[in-house]
């Protein structure tokens, strides 16, 4: 039979009464929260290397540090620092897009040339792999394969040689180069992922001093360039190449061609400062003034 | 679809009979396509509640609402104005953008006065280096004249120094030490022997110039 105790808590309470006190002295890990050490070289193969290998550095642990020639000059001393990589890991990148890519993507229709060919394009047919955090600044447009590229496109690039420019618009095409801020870029490549944050699409900020010369040139066909100076580049261009220059106005896909992005622009047809919701399908504009007036300058 | 997206050069390439047979493969592949759902709960969605404590405060920002009306449209019950920045904010932004982000204009003008400054620069230097090109020549010649002399003056020391040794020898019958006094006492004579020749060639020399006053004057002394 059970004691009858004085307390209502019944037998329990007099024992915790009457257990000890905690104290660092009977505190112990919780049964299998500790695993016994590994014992080396006990048991069957006791009086052997444990593991080690034979002999030497490896068994004793006395390896001398990384790259370590033995006392011999070690090659990472021997290339002296200088300048030329300075800076390197800052210097933005611009992965290539070749010409004979960008028809390949075409052929096979992972692009549409029917409608102007921006990043989003594309990244999104997987013709080029982009990483603002990686300081891409966009893709540039390389002559490899100038001789067979033959698709009448409206692209948008960040950079462009010379002869690639030539061979897009000896097909009757547009070229326009135009630089996006780092941020701007990651919504151009990634448009949904921005689209579901609910953000207002940022404005486009300019380039920087050190760009700005190269997007103000007519020669590059720079998007903040003169149209009239852009107008006789590609006639002293086709020139210089020896080719007839076609005349994109009477071309029946004119419209398309014509469209240019706005210096401030991310997206064809979308302002800066528009909200695109996904799920409801709709676009919502700003209306307050001093809202439409930050992101219509 | 696919047919469209073909460009000129494919369709002239394979043919119309050879793309039909072409287009079957591709609307397999687009049968076969199978898209990442789009891992939106739409029917049932998760709106938190602002009121309650047990709500975590990162889902009470602004940010979360706009990500909720990206979400879930007019359903997530965010009224849609907050999407844009506050008055507060866009001052903000407004302050922000002219500080860092000055217009074309007056980046292109930045642009054209450190040309200018540069293309100044290179003037200056390059002025300078004509300038010291044109010195060139005479400092050339000033150089190789001196040259020339000091190497005069080395060699005709030396002839002199042989010939006080030559004749300390044959004074004093053996080889002496130019350090030694005896020799610098002998050069000590020898020079003043010189000089005093020198004064009567000088004067000899003005006597035969003036003629006959000069002999009285010898004889005389």
């Amino acid at each position: 039979m059970m004691s009858v105790s004085k307390t209502t808590a019944g037998k329990t309470i007099d024992i915790v009464k009457n257990l000890p006190r905690i104290t660092l002295a009977n505190l112990r890990p919780n049964p299998g929260a500790k695993k016994d050490e590994r014992r080396r070289g006990r048991g069957l193969h006791g009086g052997n290397r444990s593991g080690r290998g034979h002999k030497g550095e490896r068994q004793r642990g006395n390896r001398p540090r990384l790259g370590f020639e033995g006392g011999q000059t070690p090659f990472y001393l021997i290339i002296p620092k200088y300048g030329y990589n300075a800076d390197h890991s800052r210097r933005p990148q611009y992965p290539p897009l070749t010409l004979r890519r960008l028809q390949y993507l075409i052929d096979l229709g992972r692009i549409d040339p029917t409608l102007p060919i921006d990043l989003t394009q594309l990244v999104h047919g997987r013709g080029v792999t982009i990483q603002p955090l990686k300081r891409d600044h966009g893709v540039q447009l390389t002559d490899e394969g100038a001789d067979i590229f033959c698709a009448k496109v409206n692209l948008e690039v960040q950079m462009a040689s010379e002869k690639a420019i030539a061979a897009v618009e000896r097909n009757g095409g547009v070229i326009t180069t135009s630089y996006y801020d780092p941020r701007s870029l990651q919504v151009l490549i990634k448009p949904v992922p921005f689209l579901m944050s609910g953000e207002p699409i940022p404005k486009r900020l300019l380039p920087g001093e050190a760009l700005l010369p190269y997007y103000t040139d007519a020669n590059n066909r720079g998007y903040l360039s003169d149209p009239a100076q852009v107008r006789a580049a590609r006639a002293s261009l086709a020139q210089k190449y020896g080719y007839r220059l076609p005349d994109i106005s009477a071309d029946e896909r004119f419209e398309m061609l014509a469209q240019r992005k706005d210096a401030r622009q991310i997206f064809f047809g979308l302002s800066p400062g528009w909200v695109v919701n996904m799920a409801d399908r709709k676009i919502l504009k700003p209306t307050d003034e001093k809202v439409l007036r930050y992101y219509g300058s | 679809m696919a047919a469209s997206l073909l460009s000129r050069r494919t369709g002239l390439f394979f043919g119309v009979s050879k793309l039909n047979s072409f287009i079957p493969a591709v609307v397999h592949q687009i049968a076969n396509y199978n898209p990442r759902p789009l891992w939106l709960n739409i029917k049932n969605p998760y709106i938190p509640d602002k009121e309650s404590e047990k709500t975590p405060d990162w889902q009470k920002t602004e940010k979360y609402d706009r990500r909720l009306f990206g979400r879930y449209g007019r359903a997530s019950g965010i009224d849609p104005a907050k999407l844009w920045p506050s008055h507060d904010r866009l001052e903000e932004l407004v302050a922000e953008e002219r500080e860092w982000h000055p217009p074309v204009e007056v980046m292109l003008g930045n642009i054209a006065a450190r040309e200018k400054e540069k293309a100044q620069k290179r003037m200056e230097r390059e002025k300078t280096i004509a300038a010291n090109m044109a010195k060139m020549p005479k400092m050339i010649a000033d150089w190789k004249k001196q040259k020339r002399e000091t190497k005069q003056k080395q060699r005709e020391d030396k002839i002199r120094r042989d010939k006080l040794l030559a004749e300390a020898r044959e004074r004093f019958g053996y080889a002496l030490d130019p350090r030694s006094a005896k020799f610098k006492e002998m050069v000590a004579e020898i020079e003043k022997e010189e000089k005093k020749k020198k004064k009567l060639q000088k004067r000899r020399k003005k006597e035969d110039e003036q003629g006959l006053p000069t002999a009285t004057a010898e004889a005389s002394q």
